[in-house]
């Protein structure tokens, strides 16, 4: 897209990146559980909860369609194996859905090798006390 | 959700993502109408005997009840999903506005040049400094805040934040989320009937939802709305366009803006005081002084944060859990003395209380809901 120009920092060296929006919120992140691995998995389950929500919703909205048009019959779809490109696209798109699931462990680490060098300028509460 | 009016600035959800905002529709729902109750409950049944048992008296204030609060398993999954919740909303969101960015940024490009609304208008300042309270932490967890530019001429802060809003409140907040001005907007009705304002200013007006209201409310009035963000900025203006309204927007800190002394006879901010600091909300309040024309009107909205302790432990669940970082310092501020330290001397200063029409079923933290407005008028006569 030619309207999206990289960001300063990626524009030095490389290939030019593609712009994202960032998808996780600056700012201290509680702990609920006196567990933190507690915290993960319930991070975790409901992330799970959205996705089957979403995937039962596509199944129903495929099914739906099916019917109207009289293509298929269920069983039909327990007999069906993947092309090669439909193989690939499936692969991409489990693999994002991995990513993002697995993203409270990769936190965990990230948390482990970026230590407690935050700077004061950082802190919301001294933010706002001041 | 229901009834919430599309417009040519807000994506078009595609199938899973409409799924995705959906679920969080549903699961939100369910936390606030069948899980969040359960903490007043938990805290009658359970935390306030135990507690009374162990110190031969109740607690006497929010703090003690957090400690109590924060150590129940209930409590602590309640408020786990909550916050996962949140950022689910937003990355529902975030995924359909990223899919149409460059069309949206298009679009904002082309509202800024349509001169058919000579009325409206758009100026940035990218020298602003973007105060620390909005940088340390992204509030609402809404990742890169209000004010941060992700690409050229970003307007990516202000799809979200509009999608995002209508989503958080499950509707409730209107076709144009444009509960919040019309209540403020019902309140100078009700109680300043006579008030006919020439020049009105909206401040941290974010995507303008509220300021559209005041500038059909009163179509012969010049309407100014200012941000710290310019992306937010950016998506106001060619929503306003879009939405045939004309309104100023202008990149200004509200702590100190470029216009005229006594140049307004209405400044008003809806549910943005909180969102600031100690020291900003000061200022903040001495420049609404320094604005007002004798006579005119500062009308801030602002949210309660409950009137029991326990009210005010869960109202203050956003300022812990969901950066909003100020607010639970807000709770103790006495706003029309803050006023008053600002300049309102000799003036009438109070602090309202006024009732909204939302569905019961929406609220996140209470079942008792009304609305704070801290109104000063500055002395003359306009």
């Amino acid at each position: 897209m030619a309207s999206r120009k990289s960001p300063k920092k990626t524009a030095a060296k490389g290939p030019a990146v593609q712009p994202r929006i960032a998808r996780v919120a600056k700012g201290k992140k509680p702990q609920y559980f006196s567990d933190p691995a507690i915290d993960k998995l319930l991070w975790m389950t409901v992330t799970l909860m959205e996705e089957l929500s979403v995937t039962r919703d596509r199944l129903d909205t495929v099914e739906r369609l099916l019917a109207k048009k009289r293509v298929l019959k269920a069983s039909e779809v327990d007999l069906w194996r993947p092309d090669p490109k439909s193989a690939t696209e499936r692969d991409a798109r489990r693999k994002a859905f991995v990513d993002r699931m697995m993203r409270a462990v990769h936190a965990e680490l990230d948390e482990v090798l970026r230590g407690s060098n935050r700077g004061a300028e950082d802190d919301p509460v001294a933010a706002v006390e001041s | 959700m229901k009834g919430f009016k599309q417009h040519a600035l807000l994506p078009t959800p595609q199938h899973d993502e409409q799924a995705r905002q959906d679920f969080v529709g549903a699961f939100r729902g369910h936390l606030s109408g069948r899980v969040m109750p359960g903490n007043y409950q938990l805290f009658e049944r359970r935390v306030a005997p135990r507690f009374a048992a162990e110190h031969g008296r109740t607690p006497a204030d929010e703090q003690e009840i957090r400690e109590c609060m924060t150590r129940e398993p209930y409590y602590q999954f309640w408020s786990a999903l909550q916050r996962r919740s949140q950022e689910l909303l937003w990355e529902s969101v975030i995924d359909p506005t990223e899919r149409e960015w460059s069309t949206l940024i298009t679009r904002a490009r082309t509202a800024k040049r349509t001169k058919t609304r000579q009325r409206g208008s758009l100026r940035l300042d990218p020298s602003l400094a973007v105060p620390r309270y909005h940088t340390a932490a992204d509030i609402h967890l809404q990742p890169g805040g209000y004010h941060t530019d992700f690409t050229a001429d970003d307007v990516a802060a202000g799809a979200i934040y509009d999608k995002g809003i209508n989503l958080y409140m499950g509707g409730a907040l209107g076709s144009e989320n444009d509960l919040m001005g019309n209540t403020l907007l019902a309140y100078l009705r009700e109680r300043h009937p006579s008030q006919q304002p020439k020049r009105i200013l909206d401040l941290g007006c974010a995507i303008g939802n509220s300021t559209v209201v005041w500038a059909r409310a009163f179509p012969k009035a010049e309407v100014h709305g200012i941000d710290v963000g310019a992306p937010v900025l950016r998506y106001a203006h060619a929503r306003a366009q879009a939405l045939g309204v004309g309104i100023h927007f202008s990149q200004q800190n509200a702590e100190r803006t470029d216009f005229a002394d006594e140049s307004f006879d209405l400044v008003i901010s809806h549910i943005v005081l909180h969102e600031t600091s100690k020291s900003a909300l000061v200022r903040i309040l001495a420049e609404c002084r320094r604005l007002l024309k004798p006579g005119g009107l500062m009308l801030h909205l602002e949210i309660p944060r409950g009137r029991t302790p326990i009210e005010k432990f869960m109202h203050n669940w956003e300022s812990y859990n969901n950066n909003e970082t100020f607010s639970r310092y807000m709770t103790r501020i006495d706003l029309p003395a803050e006023a008053r330290k600002a300049g309102f001397v000799g003036d009438e200063v109070s602090l309202q209380e006024f009732v909204p029409k939302i569905d019961v079923a929406q609220m996140n933290y209470t079942e008792h809901f009304f609305w704070k407005i801290l109104v000063g008028r500055k002395d003359g006569a306009l």
